[in-house]
């Protein structure tokens, strides 16, 4: 018997702590007791519908308590928490790459750790786990996709979902839907195609995949110069999507065409690469598609959440889609049928010309990359990346981290059939931002400046309180009024905040959860 | 003299909102190094083993191999590959291909090489296992070369009119405000290579990756006043500033340091002594950019 269960028996309160796995109904619900998928729920809001922390009180927040992550050494970088922990039945559940672990959701103490032996891959980040009943997934750098038993961690089975050899490798959070396991992929040093997969939550088999780049003679493929361009087109499925029941829609962006900054081999606007997809979940079969980069050279993924909530545009009713994008614009679409409706950059950048009648903004060819360099805004990090953003229904605000920068883009391979990256971009400079956009116009309603000395990496959290939760480049882990943007509560933690915060209820109080370097920090209020 | 000059070129008044930060903490790993950084300048240097692991980048092949191995590619296989590897008359490319990926010290590449596709017009080559050993470590130091952007050469940066750099670097720049070529600028051509150099005029940032030694001097440092609503003032080095808190140390290298909330009424002025290189991010048209690299190439 585990030291755990013996302290749990023997505690005054008989509490259930494990043992029970996710009731799937809870996915369709908004977040309270339960966080049971990357963004709370299908949405991608990031909104939390819990108010006991709320504008008025949040300067009372507490410590309940720290979880650091000890990977064992070996990681140069140290473990850097980029993944939102799933919260079910009082257990948090959350991954750094090669590493799951569930910790106690009250007191932050671990009850398992489990690590993947790695056969390679890059291990930039991972961004967390899924879970169906009693089973959880999550990915590894070499290519797997590892399910283990939520109660002990034992592990259930491992498949391959990528070739580590072809230099994919893999990062994201699965997303349930239903009987499917979405897995995307990662990796573009080398020019391989991108896919997004279902697999069977049972057994990992393959269910169905769709291939970010269609076969020939498909729509999109006249927008490919010819077949071997477009079988090494690229377009990552880097991060998790959003989905709507009722539509039975998945929304998905996709990352850069390859090759990243040489676009000369792959003249066209090489669908569906920068990409916002919709897709049955159950077939993959795509419904929809927007382009916000066509033929991107820059690095910028459009991979960014294509956050989906219902709302008035133009006095109409209507089911929206926003997505604040790596290239600097926000975009708006209706997302029943993938119809353009706003187009509005969210920072000052210098790339495009103008936006299209399709409301794409098309990039000034002069700031391509060349082999003496053009200085280009935003860098190839983006004006946004892959930290969460959020839309609260309770202001009408999409908020963002954004970055403002400049960086030198130079083409290295000046071949005719380019390979690899082909370029490579020198930062100049940057400066952090939160922004908060008003759906309707794409105006910023409030702009927060956090100076020059990194990166905006702060995933965003947005509550019924009427707060939104943010960390700043100076270690600084704070609340806002989500509507003013006047910061009420903020405490140093030492290092920047690395994943999107996040919040559930257990025992009729609120935590606050936010991953910061190797940390969980969890907040509550003082109980009286 | 330089800094005392610089901080001249840019002043920010902020109260509660003070976030002029400096180059004060070290930024995400830069895409920058190479194997053969240019004699006696200075370029970034390349990143550990350890990390380039984590970064998914093999270790090199052994270069003897690959030299042997370029030869014998050169001599049987270019003629249809083409001499990169990248595919030719007849020949597909094998950097991108699956197969060679897979391979390992001619496993997979060796039964091709022995038997030929005749299907498809390659006839057979008999070699030995060491030759085919050899073209293995080319093909793969090939993929490494062309997957790992770290690894990329940047060539012919220099293409501006140094005339009109020269004439941008004292009009329209204004950089001669805080810079002088005889003065601070003198022989900047010979300590860094091009691409450096062409990064720290345009900011001189020093932070690499951690751990890693800075590349050339830092900038001078951010000055600071700070104004208490009672009137009384210090300034100083500015050690951090944020949206809660600003600190100093003051000439006698006393440190002090403030919450903005806890003093109504502060005042945080910020020198920010690179306040002009941001100022001109915004300003250089490409051409611009180069003709300043071109005329700083000439303070040799």
């Amino acid at each position: 018997m585990k030291p755990f269960r013996h302290l749990a028996s023997a505690s005054f309160f008989a509490v259930s702590l494990l043992g029970q796995g996710l009731d799937s109904a809870l996915l369709l619900k908004a977040p309270t007791d339960t966080w049971p998928t990357y963004n709370g729920d299908y949405s991608g809001r990031r909104y939390s519908t819990l108010s006991q922390i709320d504008t008025a009180n949040v300067r009372n927040l507490t410590l309940a308590w720290v979880y650091r992550a000890v990977t064992g050494g070996g990681n140069f970088f140290g473990a850097q928490v980029k993944s939102t922990p799933l919260e079910v039945n009082g257990v948090l559940y959350f991954t750094v790459p090669d590493h799951a672990w569930a910790v106690d959701a009250r007191t932050g103490r671990e009850l398992w750790h489990y690590k993947w032996e790695s056969k390679g891959g890059i291990h930039i980040g991972n961004r967390g786990v899924g879970i169906y009943g009693n089973w959880l997934y999550f990915e590894t750098p070499d290519c797997h996709l590892i399910s283990l038993n939520i109660k002990d961690g034992k592990e259930r089975w491992n498949t391959e979902i990528c070739d580590l050899k072809e230099h994919y490798f893999a990062s994201v959070a699965p997303i349930l839907i239903r009987n499917h396991v979405l897995v995307g992929v990662s990796g573009d040093d080398l020019d391989v195609p991108g896919y997004l997969e279902s697999r069977d939550p049972e057994t990992g088999q393959l269910q169905w995949r769709w291939n970010t780049e269609p076969k020939p003679g498909e729509p999109g493929s006249e927008t490919w110069p010819n077949q071997e361009a477009m079988s090494h087109g690229g377009g990552m499925t880097w991060m998790p999507g959003t989905y709507d029941p009722e539509l039975n829609l998945y929304y998905l962006g996709t990352g850069n065409p390859q090759p990243v900054m040489a676009g000369k081999g792959r003249g066209g606007d090489d669908l569906y690469t920068e990409s916002i997809v919709a897709l049955n979940p159950d077939t993959g079969k795509l419904a929809w598609y927007f382009q916000p980069s066509p033929h991107d050279t820059h690095d910028w993924d459009a991979v960014q959440t294509p956050v989906l909530f219902d709302g008035e545009f133009n006095g109409e009713k209507r089911k929206l889609l926003a997505q604040a994008s790596r290239n600097g614009y926000f975009f708006v679409l209706d997302r029943t049928n993938g119809q353009h409706l706003l187009t509005k950059p969210f920072i000052e950048t210098n790339w495009a010309k103008e936006i299209d009648a399709r409301g794409r903004p098309m990039r000034d060819l002069k700031k391509d990359p060349a082999s003496d360099g053009t200085l280009v805004s935003p860098s190839s990090g983006g004006a946004t990346n892959w930290p969460p953003p959020s839309y609260s229904p309770d202001t009408g605000l999409f908020y963002v981290s954004a970055e403002k920068s400049y960086s030198v883009f130079y083409l290295t391979d000046l071949g005719d059939k380019p390979e690899g990256w082909g370029g490579v971009d020198k930062d100049a400079w940057s400066e952090s931002y939160l922004r908060a956009i008003d759906y309707k116009t794409g105006e910023i309603r409030w702009s927060h400046d956090w100076g020059s000395s990194g990166f905006a990496l702060s995933g965003l959290l947005s509550t019924a309180g009427k707060l939104l939760f943010s960390g700043d480049i100076s270690g600084n882990f704070m609340a806002l009024d989500a509507a003013s943007g006047d910061i009420l509560w903020h405490v140093n933690l030492n290092a920047n905040v690395s994943n999107g915060p996040m919040s559930y209820e257990l025992d009729g109080s609120q935590y606050l959860v936010v991953g910061v370097g190797d940390s969980l920090y969890a907040f509550t209020l003082p109980r009286r | 003299m330089l800094h005392a000059k610089a901080i001249h070129a840019g002043v920010l008044l902020l109260g509660l909102m003070a976030t002029r930060l400096g180059a004060q903490t070290p930024a995400p790993p830069p895409n920058t190094g190479g194997p053969n950084p240019p004699a006696k300048k200075t370029a970034p240097p390349g990143l550990p083993p350890e990390v380039l692991k984590l970064l998914g980048v093999a270790p090199p092949e052994d270069p003897a191999a690959v030299e042997r191995g370029t030869k014998e590619f050169v001599t049987n296989c270019a003629f249809c590959h083409g001499s990169s590897a990248t595919g030719g008359e007849g020949g597909p490319d094998l950097v991108r291909s699956v197969l060679v990926m897979h391979d390992e010290k001619g496993d997979k590449i060796g039964p091709v090489i022995l038997q030929g596709r005749p299907q498809k017009g390659m006839p057979k080559f008999p070699m030995s296992q060491a030759q085919i050993a050899d073209i293995s470590a080319f093909l793969h130091a090939q993929i490494q070369k062309t997957g790992n952007r770290m690894s990329y050469e940047i060539r012919n940066v220099i293409t501006g009119d140094p005339h009109a750099g020269e004439a941008y670097f004292t009009g329209a720049g204004k950089c001669n405000t805080c810079h002088s070529p005889n003065g601070d600028l003198a022989g900047i051509a010979n300590k860094y290579d091009a691409v450096t150099l062409q990064s720290r005029f345009l900011y001189p940032k020093t932070f690499t990756f951690p751990g890693m030694p800075a590349v050339g001097p830092p900038p001078p440092p951010t000055k600071v006043m700070v104004t208490l609503s009672s009137g009384e003032s210090f300034s100083g080095t500015l050690k951090h500033v944020d949206n809660f808190s600003v600190s100093l140390y003051d000439s006698s290298g006393e440190y002090h340091s403030w919450l903005l909330d806890r003093n109504p009424g502060i005042k945080v002025e910020i020198h920010d002594p690179l306040a002009a290189h941001i100022a001109l991010l915004q300003k250089y048209s490409d051409t611009d950019m180069h003709n300043v690299l071109a005329y700083l190439e000439t303070l040799k």
